[in-house]
């Protein structure tokens, strides 16, 4: 039992440059897997990721990142479009974010809450799961059909 | 001495005299016909100025190794070293490169053009253009770095640029040390104002 959300404001191109800024970046050096700790802000485009810590997941052949786990308070933001959770994977190359743990997506007027939300930005939808509730105002209108079942 | 009649005793009497002329040419061409040996250059000169040496003492290419207290080995080697001047103890050098091995098998390598290795301290200074290569594809310049040589802590006095295998990254400070959280591994730690630029391929 899930809710499709329509993400308007989340679609964006995944092969744009994604600029990761932190206050700490530790780096192991035994197998090289690097943490970023500290108010973590991750950018593509428009699309903006905070969150304590994001750990960096290496693409098969070194040289590129696979996935991004951020963890410690993750907030997804965009034009008009904000989505709250405890942890979140974003995969660059198909530009999902899997966000998991309380999520708490608002849209204008409107909020949605879950367990689990799967946004895919490449085609700007995302699905909500897990006890999903929703407020919205009646009377004005919704930004992007929100339903739930 | 009576004439010999037969063969035998001519030829031995010839052969008496033969011989040895014969041995006595091939004893003097020993010394007659052989290279001359000229005793001056038997020893190769170093051709290196003499009064400058004394007046300025100067070691090339010097090497130093040593083990950290944590088990890393630090080699360092430069072109050439001066040692340190009365009253203070930091010996200078050029042209520094440094490589620090950790017992968690990376593995760090520092270039510099200039440097001085304080012995008391057991700190060593690289400054110039400094550039640190990490086993971990990290490759870091910036224009000053110390390094313990007691245990390992290598720490940059600025900012750096680094060109990393997930692309390029600034910082206003990096340094190379055991974790503290856990003991045996290595952190490469980036601080204040980290940003990393990466460029998706596809």
């Amino acid at each position: 039992q899930g809710a499709t959300v329509a993400f308007g404001g989340l679609q964006q191109d995944t092969s744009l440059p994604v600029e990761i800024q932190a206050d700490q970046l530790a780096v192991n050096q035994a197998d090289g897997s690097a943490t970023f700790t500290g108010n973590v802000l991750v950018g593509q485009g428009e699309m903006r990721l905070s969150a304590g810590e994001v750990r960096v997941e290496y693409g098969p052949e070194g040289g590129s990142i696979e996935r991004l786990h951020a963890s410690g308070g993750v907030t997804l933001a965009n034009k008009a479009e904000a989505a709250e959770s405890v942890e979140a994977v974003y995969t660059i190359a198909s530009g999902q974010v899997v966000m998991t743990g309380d999520v708490l997506l608002t849209q204008g007027q409107s909020a949605l809450s879950g367990q689990k939300l799967v946004i895919d930005l490449k085609a700007g939808t995302g699905v909500m799961e897990g006890r999903v509730q929703t407020v919205f105002q009646p009377g004005g209108s919704v930004g992007g059909g929100a339903g739930s079942e | 001495m009576t004439a010999h009649d037969n063969l035998h005793s001519k030829l031995v009497a010839w052969l008496k005299v033969i011989l040895p002329v014969a041995a006595l040419a091939l004893l003097s061409t020993l010394f007659l016909v052989s290279r001359t040996i000229d005793p001056s250059d038997a020893i190769p000169y170093a051709e290196v100025d003499i009064e400058e040496r004394i007046r300025e003492p100067r070691m090339t290419s010097p090497t130093y190794a040593g083990v950290t207290t944590d088990g890393a080995s630090v080699t360092v080697a430069a072109d050439e070293a001066r040692p340190a001047p009365e009253g203070s103890d930091t010996a200078s050098a050029t042209r520094l490169r440094a490589q620090i091995a950790t017992p968690d098998g990376g593995q760090a390598d520092l270039l510099a053009d200039s440097g001085s290795l304080d012995a008391r301290e057991g700190l060593l200074t690289l400054m110039g253009a400094v550039e640190i290569t990490t086993s971990t594809g990290y490759r870091i310049t910036t224009d000053q770095v110390t390094s313990a040589l007691e245990r390992t802590d290598v720490q940059t006095a600025g900012p750096i640029s680094a060109t990393t295998p997930m692309g390029d990254l600034t910082a206003g400070r990096m340094t190379l040390g055991e974790d503290t959280a856990s003991s045996g591994s290595y952190l490469l730690l980036f601080q204040d104002r980290v940003k990393l630029i990466y460029r998706p391929a596809n």
